[in-house]
């Protein structure tokens, strides 16, 4: 028996749609995360479920009974605001009770649901402060209290890292991950930050453009990207997509010519890549090396260098001017403005044709 | 704010221009402590001793001044209330609700605002005495609920609450009124001290619409009462009783406005930042 | 769903509006179906068109008492404004010296009408006025300022002035606090004198706020009622007549409540027309806002 699931759900705002037709199955007690850049409609697919948005079309599901006709306090759901909501002029305990005390559960076990809650976030001390007193970690975690108190069958999240600073992100990160493993619900999180979704979620739906581009696992999504745009936003840095034209095939694999004339073998199967077909070969940067020996290689000028520690990216431009990303370990003396040779490991090129499907390489030979 | 000291110049002329707004109401308060037959004698007498509290001992036997100030208690306070159950009302309303001819009701309250009180106390008049309203408590009190001001200042400030606390109250499965009761309105709290204390003052010190709605004189409210006391004090009172009158009159909004300084000047403040 | 919410709306903001629409638009209304009548407070009507309009413009008391009111907005705002202006540079600064001073300037605001007739005319009568004492103590007689006609008017603007400086004060440093501290800082370090800052910045930074002041101090000035009545009766001779007195005469005296309501609504359109004037005259200058 399926958690949430969507079916066909659409909405508009007077003339201008927002979503269309998003379809989706949930298990239960899956963490989902939703995915996409700003203005995607994944924050109002988020609302819909929460029932703070009313759909124009389609259903939405929970544990098989349809909710999306029942006012917000009555689908069972309890929801994280990105900026809290508290109530300002209610001490914790009576911003965690009051949801219970609307819906008329007895008083001992409202206060014994708190101290649970409480403990569980380790916030016993904060209970008859008020949200203002308290730090902005303290806050999500009296928002979460409060979410959980509710015993939901689903929890939403609205970007719950983007108001933390760096530090504390990725403490709540951690704490996200366990509470998951405490809670016997289903979590949807709506997120922009792709290192968000991959590093907590079971699943991602990646929604662009009023669509679900794919849903799947971080590992599916990262290695097997549906079309061009989930290809590019999974992943930093981001995949190159270098145009190229197909140059035929060997061996059932197809080859490809770059712009500059160098040609690539790829593990990608030919079928419905015609010889001449103009596509783009996506190139994640930990495939794409210094040349050793130096000399070898696409030629490329190197237009960036970030330097992290224990890797470095160097942004470059081949030669007829597409940019490609390369990895190089440890603190890489390569400078910007140097000429550099490319070593491209073509077995793990994707490809992807001018309609957006993408082409994924086989197992190795 | 100016972080210069003032000039000597301007510090005198400021202190010269404080004493003349002092001066007035002290002459006031030193006649009320002389006996009317001290200053009949002579009205110079003012300014030396002996002091007497006879005019006030005389207001507090139950003088009609005491009913007056009953009056004006109730009034002030009947409108207050009244209004800050209407504005609050209508203001979540209008801020948070949607309803057909939202808009252009909102207009029609802020329109209000502009008409002055000459165009509609006459008809008024009328209309309250074909109702029998006149020399009523209620009389006195409904035209005090019809300021568009406090609709409209409450409304902005509704408006001004993230709506998340709403979304938040909704998913804990408040009602609407619960939203509004629990929720909403205790956020208010400022802005409520502010158009309370604001609509108290203009209540108490209304004069026009009380002149001529109450015109048994034990209806009057201290403000009308005054006037009357005003025209006849010759005859009936003498100098020091009325002017033991006038302070008495001023002592309780003179209390209020000590009290709630902070919250007049922002009233008064808010119609500036608009 | 939908449907609740449209309710509850109505539920919301309809005890306001029941009260509004009884006891301001209904009476609004009537006002300008009785301004065509003659007709008396007690209920006889007649109907006479424009006849009280025209009976307005060509009376002769109207027009006296116009003259005078016009004379006493014109004696009124301008020094209010002016003074209220400097008060407030002078004012706005943190300190206990100024919070006292802003409090004493503040006071008189809250009196009533009758209170502040009553102090001023114990100050400005001849006999046990305060101004009659001190002229007798430096062996001058007293002046008569209620009765004298060239004097009445002065009289009642002065006595408005004390009374309604601590408003447009309050205006005028909510409007100075709303600038940006950091447009000072940068007119130093352009080595701005201080007359120039005043006048190339400051003014221009709280222009709304002046002309908020003058539109609602106009309009007030022009409706002046209490002080008039209770000072001086609107004489000798008609010389402090305002308006709105002339209304109120009108309608409780000679019970003419057609013919009085008629020149409120003519006073009403004066003011409207003014508001709208001024209010046009400074922003027709300046780029819509945002």
């Amino acid at each position: 028996m399926y958690g949430l699931e969507l079916i066909d759900v659409s909405k508009s705002y007077g003339a201008t749609p927002v979503l269309d037709r998003v379809s989706l199955a949930m298990p239960p007690r899956e963490f989902v995360a939703f995915l996409g850049p700003s203005g995607s409609g994944k924050s109002t697919l988020l609302r819909i479920i929460a029932g703070l948005e009313s759909l124009d079309g389609g259903e939405v599901r929970l544990d098989g009974a349809r909710i999306d006709h029942l006012a917000p306090g009555a689908r069972g759901i309890a929801m994280v605001f990105q900026n809290y909501a508290l109530y300002p002029h209610m001490t914790v305990r009576e911003n965690m009770a009051f949801g219970l005390a609307n819906a008329k559960v007895p008083g001992d076990e409202i206060a014994r649901r708190i101290a649970q809650a409480a403990e569980i976030l380790e916030i016993t001390g904060q209970l008859d402060k008020k949200p203002a007193q308290m730090s902005g970690g303290q806050r999500q975690r009296v928002a979460i209290g409060r979410a959980i108190v509710k015993q939901p069958r689903l929890f939403l999240l609205d970007e719950p890292l983007s108001n933390l600073d760096a530090a504390l992100r990725n403490r709540t990160r951690l704490e996200l991950a366990q509470l998951r493993e405490r809670v016997d619900a289903g979590m949807i999180m709506v997120t922009h930050d792709q290192a968000e979704a991959m590093t907590l979620a079971d699943r991602i739906v990646i929604i662009n453009d009023r669509r679900i581009q794919q849903v799947g696992t971080p590992a599916e999504v990262y290695a097997r990207p549906a079309n061009a745009f989930v290809a590019r936003f999974v992943g930093s840095p981001a995949m190159a997509m270098v145009p190229a034209t197909v140059a035929g095939a060997e061996g059932g694999r197809v080859r490809v010519r770059l712009a500059e004339g160098a040609t690539l073998l790829t593990a990608v199967p030919a079928d419905g890549l015609p010889e001449g077909a103009a596509v783009e070969v996506g190139l994640r940067p930990e495939h794409v090396r210094l040349a050793a020996p130096a000399g070898e290689g696409l030629p490329a000028r190197v237009d960036l260098v970030e330097r992290l520690g224990d890797r470095t990216y160097l942004y470059a431009r081949l030669a007829a001017g597409p940019e490609i990303i390369a990895h190089a370990p440890g603190f890489s003396p390569v400078r910007s403005g140097e000429a550099v040779h490319l070593a491209i490991d073509a077995a793990a090129a994707h490809i992807f044709a001018a309609d957006g499907t993408a082409h994924h390489p086989g197992a190795r030979p | 704010m100016n972080a210069r000291r003032l000039s000597p110049l301007a510090t005198v002329l400021l202190l010269i221009g404080a004493a003349i707004m002092l001066a007035p109401m002290l002459w006031t308060l030193l006649l009320s402590f002389k006996s009317n037959a001290a200053l009949m004698a002579d009205s110079g007498a003012a300014l030396a001793p002996p002091w007497t509290l006879e005019n006030y001992a005389a207001i507090l036997q139950g003088s009609l001044t005491m009913q007056w100030l009953v009056n004006s208690l109730i009034v002030a306070t009947g409108a207050t209330v009244g209004v800050l159950v209407l504005s609050s009302l209508a203001g979540y309303g209008f801020a948070r609700l949607e309803f057909p001819f939202r808009r252009t009701l909102f207009v029609i309250v802020l329109l209000g605002l502009a008409v002055p009180e000459q165009a509609v106390i006459l008809p008024r008049h009328q209309l309250f005495a074909m109702l029998g309203l006149h020399n009523s408590y209620p009389g006195l009190i409904l035209p005090s609920l019809t300021g568009s001001f406090g609709v409209f200042f409450m409304t902005q400030y509704f408006r001004a609450i993230p709506k998340e606390l709403d979304e938040a109250a909704m998913l804990d499965g408040a009602s609407r009124f619960t939203l509004f009761w629990k929720v909403l309105l205790p956020l208010t709290i400022p802005a409520q001290a502010t158009l309370g204390v604001f609509t108290f003052l203009a209540a108490w010190n209304d004069y026009w619409w009380p002149l001529i709605s109450a015109t048994t004189s034990d209806y009057f409210t201290l403000t009308v009462g005054l006037a009357s006391a005003q025209m006849n004090y010759a005859q009936t009172s003498g100098l020091g009783f009325l002017m033991a009158q006038a302070v008495f009159a001023s002592i309780p909004i003179l209390i209020v406005y000590i009290l709630f300084q902070k919250q007049i000047v922002r009233a008064m403040a808010g119609a500036a930042v608009r | 769903m939908a449907w609740r919410e449209r309710l509850a709306g109505y539920a919301f903001v309809g005890p306001f509006l029941a009260v509004y629409a009884a006891v301001l638009v209904v009476p609004l209304v009537m006002g300008l179906y009785i301004s065509l009548n003659n007709a008396d407070l007690f209920g006889q009507r007649e109907w006479v068109g424009l006849d009280n309009y025209a009976q307005a413009l060509g009376d002769p008391v109207l027009h006296q008492a116009f003259g005078n009111t016009v004379l006493l907005a014109l004696l009124i705002v301008p020094p209010l404004t002016a003074i209220a202006l400097l008060l407030a540079l002078a004012l706005n600064r943190p300190g206990r010296f100024a919070a006292v001073l802003r409090g004493v300037f503040f006071s008189s605001l809250v009196l009533s009408v009758t209170i502040v007739t009553l102090i001023w005319r114990f100050i400005l009568v001849p006999d046990a006025g305060l101004i009659a004492e001190g002229l007798e103590a430096v062996g001058r007689t007293p002046i008569p300022f209620l009765s004298d006609p060239d004097l009445v008017i002065p009289a009642i603007a002065v006595t408005t002035l004390w009374w309604s400086l601590g408003f447009p004060v309050m205006l005028l440093l909510a409007g100075l606090q709303q600038v940006p501290g950091d447009i000072y800082e940068a007119a130093a370090l352009d080595g701005a004198s201080r007359w120039t800052v005043l006048r190339r910045i400051t003014l221009p930074a709280i222009r709304r706020t002046l002309l908020l002041v003058v539109m609602l101090q106009t309009a007030a000035q022009l409706q002046i009622f209490g002080q008039a009545q209770l000072l001086t009766g609107g004489g000798p001779g008609g010389a402090s007549r305002t308006i709105v007195l002339y209304i109120f005469e009108v309608s409780f005296g000679r019970w003419e409540l057609g013919y009085a309501t008629a020149i409120a609504e003519l006073l009403f359109g004066m003011i409207l027309t003014l508001t709208l004037l001024q209010y046009w005259l400074v922003t027709r200058h300046e780029e819509p806002r945002a």
